[in-house]
C-alpha cells in the first residue's frame, strides 16, 4: 500500500471537529458524574476494552466522545500511556473475589450454590415508555436476605479436578514484571497463553461476541456449556515498601468457563476482563476452549480471533481507509485503463485472411 | 529507619492498610489534615498517580496473565526516620497523601488512640456496607429444580 502526503483543509478539519463537539455542548463534571452513575455496565466495557480501570476517567472518554466508544477507548489507551506503572499486583485468584453473582449451567448444585446477582436474564423486556411523558420510574427495591452470602466461594474447576472430571492446574510461579505483557511485547504465534488471555481481556466485546457466536453455532470443534460464571470485585493487593502486602482497594472483573467433553475428559475454556460484562468473557472462553487444533483461517484460530478483536487496532485500520488514498487509487485506476486499452487494441486488430 | 515502625494497638499492618486504602475520601483526609502538626517535619519523596497491572490466574490451565491496570494514587513520604505510605484507588493525590500521614502516625505512635477510632469507626462502615451488599446478594440465591 503506497501513501500520499496531503495538505490543505486545516480550516474545515478545525470546524469539522468544532461541529463534532458542539452536537454535545459543554463537558460538565457534572455530566461525567452522571454518565459514571447512570452506566456502569457502559463504563465496565469501556474500562475493559480500554484495559484502564478509573471510572471517571472512562466517564469522561465517554462523555468526550459521545460515547463514540472506539473513540473514547482510543483516548483513555493513550492517556494511559502517559502513566508509569507503580507495580504490579499480586495475581487474583477465583477463590479470593468479593462474589455478586455465581451461576453454573453445567451443575445445579455447586458448592457454595448459585447466587444470581444483578442480573436482568430472566426480566421481561419492556421499554419504560412512561418515563418519556414525564413519569420517573423508580426500580423496586432488593428485599435483602437477613444473612449474607458468603463473601467468597470455593472454585467450581477446583471441585471437578478433586472429581476426576478436569486435568488439576499446574501452579504458574510466574509473577510481578515476569508475566509476558502484551502491552511491552509483541504478540507472536503460537501465542503464550498468558498473551492470549491477556488480548482477551482486552479485546472488543462485539468482534469477541462475532467469532464467539460462530464457535458456539457450529463454527467451532466444541459446544460450550457454562460451568462457572462470576461476577466479583478482586482486591488489588501491593506491597509497602516495608514489606507489608495489603489490599489498595478493589475493582469489578468477570470471569467466565466453558465446559465441552473432549474425549474422555472435560475440556475448559477460560477467560475473564475488567469491570463486569459476561456477553465477553462467555465468549472469549468459547474462543479458548475451541483454539486448539483449530484449522488454519478459522473463526477459532487463535491468531484469526486475536487480531481481528483487537478494538482499537481493527477501527483503526476501518476508519484508515476514508482517509486520502489518491495515489493508490488513481494507481488501480491506470491498471484498469491500461488493461482496457490493451484489450481494445487486441479486439481492433484485423483477423487474418483466411 | 533507625527505629522499628510500631503497629497501632489491635491492628495488624496489612489490616490498618487495607482499611485506609478504602476509607471515606473526605473523612480520611479531614482525619489527616491535623496530624500535620503533630508529626516532625516531613519530607515528601513521592505522590502521584500511575498505575498497577491486576493479574489474574486463570482457572483452566493455572496461568498468571494480566487483566489490565488500574489508575492508583500513590505517597512516599518521611519523617522522624519512619517512613508513611499511600496507595489508593483513583487519581485524588490528596487521598493518597492522608493514608499516609496516618501510616507515617502509627508508625511512630503519634495520635495513636484517635488513629484506632478512625480506624475502627471505617471498618465497621466497611463491614456493614460488604454486609448489606452481600445480603441483597443472598436475596438472589437459587434453588435449582430439575424435572
Amino acid at each position: 500500500m503506497a501513501y500520499v502526503a496531503t495538505r490543505g483543509g486545516e480550516r474545515a478539519i478545525e470546524q469539522s471537529q468544532r461541529l463534532f463537539r458542539a452536537e454535545m455542548g459543554a463537558i460538565t463534571p457534572e455530566r461525567v458524574a452522571e454518565i459514571r452513575s447512570a452506566m456502569p455496565y457502559l463504563i465496565d466495557r469501556v474500562m475493559g476494552e480500554a484495559s484502564l480501570y478509573d471510572e471517571d476517567l472512562a466517564a469522561l472518554a465517554l462523555a468526550q466522545t459521545g460515547g463514540e466508544l472506539y473513540e473514547a477507548i482510543l483516548l483513555l489507551r493513550a492517556w494511559r500511556t502517559t502513566q508509569p506503572r507503580l507495580t504490579v499486583a499480586d495475581p487474583v485468584t477465583q477463590d479470593s473475589l468479593f462474589t455478586h453473582r455465581r451461576i453454573s449451567a453445567a451443575f445445579k448444585d455447586i458448592p457454595g450454590g448459585q447466587v444470581l446477582g444483578p442480573t436482568l436474564d430472566y426480566a421481561h423486556r419492556i421499554l419504560a415508555t412512561d418515563v418519556l411523558s414525564g413519569q420517573t420510574y423508580h426500580p423496586d427495591p432488593v428485599d435483602p436476605a437477613p444473612q449474607p452470602s458468603p463473601a467468597r466461594q470455593p472454585s467450581v474447576a477446583a471441585w471437578q479436578a478433586e472429581n476426576g472430571l478436569l486435568a488439576k492446574s499446574l501452579p504458574d510461579a510466574t509473577t510481578g514484571n515476569d508475566i509476558p505483557d502484551i502491552t511491552r511485547e509483541p504478540l507472536l504465534f503460537p501465542a503464550k497463553r498468558a498473551h492470549t488471555l491477556q488480548s482477551l481481556a482486552r479485546a472488543e466485546t462485539g468482534g469477541v461476541l462475532a467469532l464467539g457466536y460462530a464457535a458456539q453455532r457450529g463454527y467451532g470443534q466444541a459446544h460450550p456449556t457454562v460451568n462457572e460464571l462470576r461476577l466479583a470485585e478482586a482486591d488489588v493487593v501491593v506491597q509497602h515498601p516495608r514489606g507489608t502486602r495489603f489490599s489498595a482497594g478493589r475493582v469489578k472483573v468477570s470471569q467466565a468457563e466453558v465446559v465441552s467433553k473432549q474425549g474422555s475428559e472435560l475440556g475448559l475454556g477460560f477467560a475473564a476482563t475488567l469491570g463486569w460484562n459476561e456477553v465477553k468473557v462467555i465468549a472469549a472462553a468459547t474462543l479458548d476452549l475451541n483454539a486448539a487444533g483449530a484449522p488454519k483461517g478459522s473463526a477459532t484460530e487463535e491468531e484469526f480471533f486475536l487480531y481481528h478483536t483487537e478494538g482499537v487496532e481493527s477501527s483503526g485500520f476501518c476508519i484508515h481507509f476514508k482517509l486520502p488514498h489518491y495515489v493508490t487509487f488513481q494507481s488501480s485506476l491506470d491498471a484498469m485503463r491500461d488493461a482496457k486499452a490493451k484489450r481494445a487494441a487486441k479486439d481492433k486488430q484485423p483477423e487474418p485472411a483466411e | 529507619m533507625t527505629q522499628t515502625p510500631q503497629d497501632l494497638p489491635g491492628w495488624a499492618h496489612d489490616a490498618m492498610l487495607a482499611v485506609l486504602a478504602r476509607a471515606d475520601t473526605e473523612r480520611l483526609k479531614a482525619f489527616a489534615e491535623p496530624l500535620i502538626a503533630q508529626l516532625p517535619e516531613i519530607k515528601v519523596l513521592e505522590n502521584r498517580t500511575g498505575l498497577v497491572m491486576l493479574p489474574m490466574r486463570d482457572t483452566a490451565q493455572g496461568t498468571h496473565f494480566h487483566l489490565g491496570e488500574i489508575l492508583m494514587s500513590e505517597a512516599r513520604i518521611t519523617a522522624g526516620n519512619q517512613l508513611g505510605y499511600g496507595m489508593r484507588r483513583g487519581r485524588d493525590l490528596e487521598a493518597a497523601m492522608a493514608m499516609a500521614l496516618v501510616d507515617l502516625a502509627a508508625a511512630l505512635g503519634v495520635a495513636a488512640d484517635a488513629c484506632v477510632r478512625f480506624l475502627d469507626a471505617e471498618a465497621r462502615a466497611q463491614a456493614q456496607a460488604d454486609h448489606d451488599t452481600l445480603c441483597r446478594v443472598e436475596a438472589t440465591r437459587v434453588d435449582m429444580e430439575t424435572f
